[in-house]
């Protein structure tokens, strides 16, 4: 029963699988710099809420590690899902939105930061950027608990053209407020999955 | 003209959040759609908010924004012609 | 033995009532819950909605005794719904072997505009979703899917794998959503919304309404479903992977999903497939796409936003639900507001009821962020 391989991306800590990534600013500006620094061909990433932001690098940080390992088909990679979870779901930009229709006199409700207010569309910024067409679902709970998490992502391998499944936690309480873990789960890690979680959790401030 | 046009430009860079844009990499006659900048159509949408909240241009067919989103210099004419402030 | 999952209770709250029944019986009488605004708060661009009458609410609330103030009004619309099926279920809520699934896409975020005396916590999805658990006095932490628009089918589908993993016995399925300045704001600022009532799949249907609904299933996990009851056979989600609000040109996510539910029945025993069907120029485009690549071009095709525009939250588990009621009745429901066929792949869209022997249907949705699920239900045995 190996241990999971992850990302943990916070405010001013970003940790890929035990190895400290080095960065010299924090919050958003963080992102952009490990965007800049690790990514670099995905433009749209700046027009991404910080909850896209977050998962879209913490995804890809992990992707990158995982890449020389686990390659797949093209079947396998297009099937996999994306399940993540969180509490606070899409309220930071439900605040940025919200001050676009406060003041009747500044009255300009913005698209771009309205279609942010579903938390669903981090999943589908990742899944645009790997061509992933399987399951693609955001689940908000109360408080980040293992066992609730694990049985959850377990439940998604009940669809069978589910092998893989990207799995994560992604909260933001502000613009440069953020917490999260991202990992990925084949059919062979579901035994155990709570504690693989906890692992990983504890290493977290989550 | 040419004021108006690099404000323009500027406001476009700003809202659309084009990092790493310049003014002067936005040619005046280049579609603003369909390549480079790769913009789409939530960025056209905020185009209309940016007419709207700038220049006080209310467009309620969004269809219509394909032709005035031509290019910067078709964007700039028609905000000219059309601005209530 | 694998375990089965039985539809055994359902309630749907709406302006055209307050419970499943007089909810069908509107329908098919054609009546609808859509009206005109001129405004709401800070919008000031008419729209037409689907609006749940707060004092209707209110009262029905104090009948069965939910304490004045305490709750807010998308709380409200969750309590009188599930309170009423669990009722209808007869089922004991506060043991552990219940989960508590939630589907909403903005549950309390009207509190950010105007806080109400609610504590702002509330805004958080969870801690909305545990003033139900709470009062119905159930331990287990309450599950809120939150995927836009396609909430209400992924949230049953959730409560299926939930069940068939043998840790529960009964789930209590619910969605809704109030429509508030920050939600039709929004929809407007897409251009999206009609301020005419909509026209689902129709040539000249100009954007969508928005609605409030809040609807609920009880599913129970069983060896068996006897005949003439529910069976949740299957559902799928599956993503475009091409924009986060327009949907795909091929219709990709959506195709997938509708091919995952034909594993488990053939085209000709499906009564209907009730589809999204916005009245969006795209969205219902799109659907055309995926319903002719699954090979149900023949196939009838119902959609109920005509009746109560988009509830949301709402939509996958209240459609579900008026579509149980349709099969039973026969019936195909009739798509209020389609006229002309509007869409490049003619699908079998009705203005009227028509007649069906069918057991089967697939209730079918999209949202933004890409994705797309789709549902199986069947009624049992044979007519």
């Amino acid at each position: 029963m190996g241990q999971l391989d992850y990302v943990i991306l916070e405010s001013d800590r970003a940790v890929v699988s035990g190895r400290v990534l080095e960065h010299e600013s924090s919050g958003n500006a963080m992102l952009a710099e490990l965007y800049r620094a690790h990514i670099a061909d995905w433009p749209k990433f700046f027009k991404m809420d910080t909850l896209s932001k977050v998962g879209f690098v913490a995804s890809e940080l992990l992707l990158k590690q995982l890449s020389e390992r686990r390659c797949g088909s093209e079947e396998y990679i297009s099937n996999r899902a994306i399940v993540l979870f969180g509490t606070t779901a899409s309220l930071c930009a439900d605040k940025n939105y919200q001050e676009t229709i406060q003041d009747i006199d500044n009255y300009y409700p913005s698209p771009a930061l309205f279609v942010y207010t579903l938390p669903n569309i981090v999943t589908g910024e990742i899944a645009i950027r790997n061509h992933y067409r399987g399951e693609t679902s955001f689940y908000v709970v109360e408080g980040a608990d293992a066992a609730q998490m694990a049985f959850h992502l377990s439940c998604a391998f009940a669809d069978d053209r589910t092998e893989s499944v990207l799995a994560g936690w992604v909260d933001s309480t502000g613009n440069d407020d953020f917490k999260s873990f991202f990992t990925l789960i084949g059919k062979d890690d579901v035994e155990g999955l709570e504690d693989k979680i906890k692992t990983i959790l504890n290493k977290t401030n989550i | 003209m040419e004021e108006m046009i690099l404000k323009l430009k500027q406001e476009i860079i700003e809202v659309l959040n084009l990092e790493d844009v310049q003014p002067s990499d936005i040619d005046n006659d280049a579609p603003l759609f369909g390549e480079g900048l790769g913009l789409d159509s939530i960025d056209a949408l905020e185009l209309i908010v940016l007419m709207e909240k700038n220049y006080g241009i209310k467009l309620q067919d969004p269809a219509k924004g394909k032709e005035i989103f031509k290019s910067v210099n078709v964007m700039a004419d028609y905000i000219q012609k059309n601005r209530t402030k | 033995m694998e375990r089965l999952i039985q539809c055994i209770a359902d309630n749907v709250v709406s302006p055209l009532g307050l419970d499943s029944v007089s909810n069908y019986e509107s329908v098919k009488a054609g009546r609808s819950g859509l009206k005109r605004y001129e405004s709401m708060g800070n919008v000031h661009t008419p729209f037409t909605l689907s609006r749940i009458d707060r004092q209707v609410v209110d009262d029905a609330c104090s009948r069965i005794g939910l304490a004045d103030g305490r709750y807010t009004f998308f709380e409200k619309m969750l309590l009188l719904s599930s309170v009423q099926a669990v009722r209808d279920a007869g089922i004991d809520a506060s043991s552990d072997k219940v989960l508590f699934v939630v589907s909403t896409t903005k549950g309390n975020v009207s509190l950010l505009g105007d806080p109400a005396g609610f504590p702002s916590e509330r805004v958080l999805l969870g801690k909305a979703a545990r003033q139900i658990t709470d009062f119905f006095g159930n331990p287990n932490s309450p599950l809120v899917v939150c995927n836009a628009c396609i909430s209400g089918v992924c949230a049953q589908i959730e409560a299926m794998r939930a069940l068939k993993s043998g840790r529960y016995d009964y789930a209590v399925v619910m969605g809704a959503d109030e429509q508030s300045p920050f939600i039709i704001s929004g929809f407007l600022s897409f251009k999206a919304i009609s301020d005419d009532f909509c026209r689902p799949f129709d040539k000249d249907r100009r954007g969508l309404n928005l609605g409030e609904c809040a609807a609920t299933v009880v599913l129970k996990a069983a060896d068996s479903v006897p005949d003439d009851c529910w069976e949740l056979v299957t559902g799928a989600i599956r993503n475009d992977a091409n924009h986060i609000s327009g949907p795909s040109r091929t219709g990709e996510g959506s195709y997938l999903a509708l091919m995952e539910t034909l594993r488990c029945c053939r085209p000709e025993d499906l009564a209907f497939v009730n589809v999204h069907g916005t009245a969006t120029a795209y969205n219902d485009e799109m659907e055309s796409i995926a319903i002719y690549r699954a090979g149900l071009i023949d196939v009838p095709v119902t959609g109920l936003k005509g009746y109560y525009g988009h509830t949301m939250g709402a939509a996958g588990i209240m459609e579900s639900i008026l579509s149980m009621y349709a099969v039973r009745d026969h019936t195909v429901l009739a798509t209020r507001g389609f006229a002309v066929q509007g869409t490049t792949y003619p699908v079998s869209v009705s203005p009227e009821l028509r007649v069906t022997d069918g057991r089967q249907f697939i209730k079918l949705l999209s949202g933004f962020g890409g994705c797309n699920a789709a549902l199986l239900y069947r009624l049992n045995g044979k007519w």
